[in-house]
């Protein structure tokens, strides 16, 4: 979700309406793609599986105690940092050729993942969780967010926001979130239906299934 | 934002400087154009008036559908009309006075801990003659639990007749019909004793042939009013008992019903300190009666129901099922109470011994010395019995009884069941001990069985509707509009012959042969033969023309687009909320998850402007748009148009995608809890927030700024001219202020405790004439063409008399809204005032809706429609109300009138509960008609859009509430059906039935014809 205030500040990408606007939209795509290959593309290879998600996941529901969001954010970030170094940029593509991790990009955008915390809650408080009660469970849900978003967001100012294709990680974040709204209104009295768990599984559920398939899309 | 859409409402010059003129010059034009002119506008009226026969044909064949299904579902239980003759005990007592007070819920009435977490003074502590004192040994004190619904009619039923009620008697609250059954005041009637009666006329309405008839009925339903039977019953009594040259011998049976707890409850709420007042008067009465009574007069007081924590009742939850009863006798030992753990008060008396309500019936019969009611189920109450040999004599009459009722009566058709009963009976013949689990045994199978369908009824209602559903489509979205605007024609008469022919067959047939059996009489028949002849005539028509094959193949294409696909996504997620009875529970934040999920989806859209497929639907919106050449526009206006996505279009929809959300979120934030939210939901929809002074000055804020919000969404296209301002800017600010001194006054009787002034008569002139003006007198108004258009000349060149016209663009749709306003003020006037703030969102909401799909070029979406409708749904619940019968604001009837009178009482519950749903049924067409430029578009085009768009809002709710239909039926017998799918499946069905006659009788045959040939008149050219 906080994807939605990054583009809005950078996106490129204007109406790809195709037989009113063809002529802009021949321009557009010269950013985007072009058809012999994109310029920045992920590569399409098992690498970028994000199994690292899948072990944070097993920890937060079968090991960690009452699932304790803390910890899992805590073991998060840098296996989120390890994945974007060792698996992701490696299989990211600019222009041809693949560039090395900038580590000075590195706390950037941690620290605008950070940020991104803020905008991100207020989507979700928006979208019709409790505003003032569960602050902080709400928050940590959006800095869990955010942190699934970090190898995009790396991305995305590795590559100067030129590029539209990292927005497709971030919807799958948002989408695995919602979707798995739909037990929170189910009267089972699981300890796990309780704010925010069944969105943090859903919000890494859904980041594994972009970092994933995300290529192929 | 002004500036640059103004120039974009100035498309159209023409060499005049009024109206009249411009008319005449087009009609001077030529004789050849004229003739054009009028046979062009002779073929719309046909058009319309076909348009609205098939909508009105599809309307019925509904209406139908509901009436079958719901005819199917909601049944009656077979009355039985055997009397018992026989009594064989000796009366314990001869006389008998009964004081029910209405929602006497059990807590009210044992001592409460002041410490205790829910206490409070208003409600607790006050009836302290049922307080365990020194005189405990006179009197007994009870939990009495009622068999829900927990309305008062189907509770004195179940008083009287020791019987079990059924869902649909709740429904007839307002029409009680004298009592068919056995019951115990037939038998007083019977056994020579005479009955004297003051309080609740329902009591008049159910027993009047066996009440004496110096009894004193009063009106019951009028809940704000809290004195009148209290005072009746009080002085009744005074004449008959109480003062010192009362005539005692009159009667036998003396009986009071005060509904003045019962009123405050509802009015109030429990906690008000007028609950206090009411509930000291009725224990200094009941008080005076104990005193008075002598020894052969026993005294019974109890409530027929409880109340929730809002103070409402109807439902079962157990603050509603859980009554007092309390009996009262100055013989000495006339109780045998067991030991005092049965009777501990403690924790609001959770383990306190409890008797069902039909346990007074064989109780009351036998104390009285009656034969007890033929269909009586109940068990008599163990203490009235002093002796162990009384006891199992009493035991052995009521079972006696029931097992009478059963052979008689052959409920029991199950075998196992049967056998199970036969054997509980021959053990209770040998220890009497064992007749208790008989009875409870019995009473468990009855409550099972009289739970049973009319399965053909069901089937045929969900097969109609399931028809009319595909009909819908196939008519209002997979038929090309413009194809559909020709065949009206045919499908007219191909109706009507169809229709005629079937009632034919159909009567034919059932008046002979008496087939098909149940359909019961002529009526039923009748209306069966008349929905299968539309469905005929519709498929005749239809097929016709196209195959099953073309139109599946259409029906898989109008879903290729992303944004069908996501509104097809929605309506196929609410219509399975009904899988669960947790998300039937849930449905109001659900509804607003939705709609604000929406919202974000359009915010995503304006900012990243995603490849998406271009749909036909959009390439026509869009080349419709482009047919008119611009004359001397400005270069940003042109370009907006050629992109729908302008950098400047881009930021408006983005703002109007977060207004929406936030206005989402902010209204959804007004909630009255359903019971079954529990700990999770906080009730902000209560009378202490509705009549705050934060809420009020709200309310005036409101006022203030509404006018000026919806200038602001009309000056978009420069449309706030000629009558807009005088709409907006006068009738609708002035009517919210006059409504707003409505509700000041409500708020401040309700919340000063020694307010005397009446106000009665002021509140009533006020709320008719507000009523009166947007219901009547503005739509007289709108009729008469309130045009938002105005002549610019901005040339000081007199010859060439170029002349702007300001809001052209927007001519149809400025025109439109202005006639749901005229609605929107009545609502507004039957809507509490934190509902009216919710209220003013949603016009927010609304209108920010039409300018998005606007901007998107989705205006024959299928995504308008389902928005529209989601947003109908979020704002029912944000305006106080559940799907459940206790939520429905009852006392908003009587804003117009004091007392029950149709249709006054009616129109106020319909406005108030339906008050979103018709706003949205209206508005519907602006989908079409906003920012909808005049010549343009054909007049039959622009009304087979309205009813296309019309056709998918019905689609939604067809939806729902088949679905609903269905899984009403699936969970027949699940433990919540009566209390959570039932109402819900209620309200799909009359939900859908107001916004079909909403959308056909007020939006296509009203609106939409007289706007169209309006605007053509002036505009065409």
């Amino acid at each position: 979700m906080p994807v939605k205030k990054r583009g809005m500040k950078k996106s490129v990408s204007f109406s790809d309406d195709e037989t009113l606007t063809r002529v802009r939209q021949s321009n557009d795509k010269k950013h985007n793609a072009s058809p012999d290959g994109p310029p920045v593309y992920v590569k399409k290879t098992v690498h970028t599986v994000p199994l690292h998600l899948v072990g944070l996941l097993y920890y937060f529901i079968k090991l960690s105690d009452s699932y304790d969001c803390v910890t899992l954010l805590y073991l998060l970030v840098p296996l989120q940092i390890a994945y974007l170094a060792l698996q992701f940029n490696r299989n990211t593509v600019y222009g041809h050729k693949v560039l090395k991790l900038r580590l000075s990009l590195v706390p950037i955008s941690l620290g605008a993942a950070l940020i991104l915390t803020i905008p991100c809650m207020l989507i979700i408080i928006l979208l019709g969780a409790p505003i003032a009660m569960l602050l902080q469970k709400t928050w940590l849900l959006a800095a869990h967010c955010c942190f699934l978003g970090l190898p995009a967001v790396y991305s995305v100012f590795n590559c100067n926001f030129k590029v539209g294709i990292f927005k497709k990680y971030f919807v799958a974040i948002a989408v695995g979130c919602w979707i798995s709204c739909v037990v929170i209104p189910l009267d089972w009295d699981r300890d796990w239906q309780e704010w925010p768990t069944p969105l943090v599984v859903g919000a890494y559920l859904g980041a594994f299934v972009g970092y994933t398939v995300g290529p192929y899309i | 934002m002004l500036g640059i859409e103004a120039h974009r409402g100035t498309m159209s010059s023409v060499d005049a400087t009024d109206e009249t003129r411009v008319k005449k010059s087009i009609m001077n034009s030529s004789i050849e154009d004229k003739r054009l002119h009028w046979s062009r506008l002779h073929r719309f009226k046909t058009t319309h008036r076909l348009y609205i026969y098939l909508m009105g044909s599809l309307a019925i064949l509904q209406i139908i559908a509901i009436a079958f299904f719901s005819k199917g579902f909601l049944l009656t239980r077979n009355v039985l009309e055997n009397v018992s003759t026989e009594s064989h005990y000796e009366p314990k007592f001869s006389k008998c006075v009964i004081l029910v007070i209405d929602a006497l819920r059990f807590d009210f009435t044992i001592p409460v801990d002041t410490d205790y977490v829910s206490y409070d003074a208003n409600f607790h502590n006050n009836f302290d003659v049922f307080h365990p004192n020194e005189d405990s040994q006179s009197s007994l004190l009870l939990k009495f639990i009622a068999d829900p619904p927990t309305t008062t009619l189907q509770r004195l039923k179940g008083l009287t007749t020791g019987s079990l009620p059924t869902f649909i008697d709740a429904g007839s609250n307002f029409d009680g019909s004298v009592i068919e059954e056995d019951n115990l005041i037939l038998q007083m009637f019977r056994n020579n004793k005479t009955v004297y009666f003051a309080g609740d006329d329902t009591w008049d309405a159910l027993f009047s042939p066996f009440l004496s008839p110096s009894s004193r009925p009063f009106e019951s339903l009028n809940v704000w009013d809290l004195d009148t039977v209290d005072n009746g019953v009080m002085s009744f009594f005074d004449e008959h008992l109480l003062s010192e040259n009362s005539n005692t011998n009159g009667w036998d049976v003396l009986i009071g019903h005060m509904l003045g707890i019962d009123h405050v409850g509802h009015k109030y709420g429990p906690g008000h300190f007028t609950m206090r007042e009411k509930q000291l008067q009725a224990n200094a009465f009941i008080k005076r009666i104990c005193d008075k009574i002598d020894e052969e007069t026993l005294f019974i007081v109890m409530g027929d129901h409880g109340m929730d924590h809002t103070g409402n009742h109807g439902g079962d939850s157990k603050a509603e099922l859980e009554a007092a009863l309390w009996l009262y006798s100055k013989k000495p030992k006339m109780w045998k109470h067991m030991t005092s753990s049965n009777y501990n008060t403690s924790d609001l008396g959770e383990e306190y011994r409890q008797v069902n309500q039909i346990d007074l019936v064989p109780t009351l019969s036998l104390l009285l010395g009656l034969p007890i009611p033929f269909n009586n189920l109940g068990w008599p109450i163990d203490e009235v019995a002093t002796t162990t040999d009384e006891l199992k004599a009493y035991n052995n009459i009521t079972l006696n009884q029931i097992r009478d009722y059963k052979e008689v009566s052959k409920v029991i058709t199950d075998s196992t069941k049967d056998e199970r009963l036969q054997e509980l009976w021959s053990k209770s013949l040998l220890d009497i001990s064992v007749g208790s689990e008989y009875q409870k045994y019995f009473l468990e199978s009855c409550k099972d069985l009289w739970a049973r369908f009319d399965y053909w009824s069901i089937a045929t209602g969900i097969a109609l509707l399931t028809a009319s559903l595909l009909l819908l489509i196939i008519v209002t979205k997979l038929i090309p509009s413009i194809v559909i605007g020709q065949m009206v024609s045919e499908f007219v008469p191909s109706i009507t012959i169809m229709s005629l022919v079937s009632n034919v067959c159909f009567n034919g047939i059932f008046h002979v042969l008496h087939q098909p059996v149940f359909l019961e009489n002529w009526i039923w028949c009748t209306l069966f033969a008349t929905a299968i002849g539309i469905i005929v005539g519709c498929f005749i028509t239809i097929f016709d023309r196209y195959n099953v094959a073309w139109i599946s193949r259409k029906f898989v294409e109008d879903l290729s687009d992303y944004w069908s696909r996501i509104a097809a996504l929605f309506i196929t997620l609410h219509a399975l909320l009904f899988t669960s009875n947790s998300f039937t529970i849930w449905e109001d934040k659900i509804v607003s998850f939705f709609l604000a999920t929406l919202g974000m989806l359009t915010l995503y859209e304006f900012m990243f402007l995603p490849k998406r497929r271009l749909t036909t639907a959009l390439l026509t919106a869009a080349m419709g748009e482009k047919k008119p050449s611009p004359l001397g526009k400005a270069h940003l206006a042109s370009e907006a148009e050629s992109s729908p996505f302008g950098k400047f279009a881009r930021i408006v929809g983005g703002y109007h995608s977060i207004v929406l959300v936030v206005c989402t979120r902010l209204s959804s934030m007004i909630t009255i809890c359903r019971e079954e939210q529990g700990e999770y939901c906080t009730p902000t929809f209560t009378t202490a927030n509705n009549y705050s002074y934060w809420c009020l000055t709200l309310c005036l804020v409101v006022v203030a700024f509404l006018p000026s919000c919806l200038r602001g969404y009309y000056n978009v296209c420069s449309s706030y001219q000629a009558a807009a301002p005088i709409w907006i800017g006068q009738f609708l600010r002035y009517v919210l202020l006059t409504n707003f001194c409505y509700w000041t006054i409500c708020a401040l009787e309700n919340t000063i405790p020694g307010w005397s002034w009446d106000a009665k008569i002021l509140k009533l002139t006020i709320s008719r004439i507000v009523a009166g003006f947007s219901l009547i007198a503005a739509n007289v108004g709108w009729m008469m063409g309130p045009l938002c258009v105005k002549l610019n000349i901005h040339n000081t060149d007199v010859k060439s008399q170029q002349a702007t016209i300001l809001g052209y663009a927007n001519v149809y749709g400025a025109q439109f809204f202005l006639l749901v306003i005229n609605f929107f003020m009545c609502i507004m006037l039957f809507n509490k005032p934190l509902a009216q703030i919710s209220l003013f969102l949603m016009c927010n909401q609304l209108l920010s809706i039409l300018e998005i799909f606007d901007l998107l070029k989705l205006k024959d979406n299928l995504i308008g429609p389902v928005t529209m409708g989601l947003l109908a749904y979020q704002q029912f619940f944000a305006t106080g109300h559940q799907a459940t019968i206790p939520a429905v604001q009852w006392d908003v009837g009587f804003v117009l009138t004091e007392r029950i009178k149709f249709p006054f009482t009616h129109l106020g519950i319909v406005m108030n509960t339906f008050g979103p749903h018709i706003i949205v049924a209206l508005s519907v067409a602006l989908l079409t008609l906003w920012k909808q430029p005049p010549t343009v578009l054909k007049p039959q085009t622009l009304l087979a859009r309205i009813v296309s768009n019309c056709g998918m809002l019905l689609i939604y709710n067809t939806v729902l509430c088949l679905s609903s239909f269905v899984w009403v039926t699936h969970f027949r017998r699940h433990l919540m059906v009566w209390k959570i799918f039932c109402p819900r499946f209620m309200f799909a069905g009359l939900s859908l039935i107001v916004i079909q006659v909403v959308i056909t009788l007020v939006t296509i045959a009203f609106a939409s014809g007289r706007l169209i040939r309006q605007i053509n008149n002036l505009f065409w050219n």
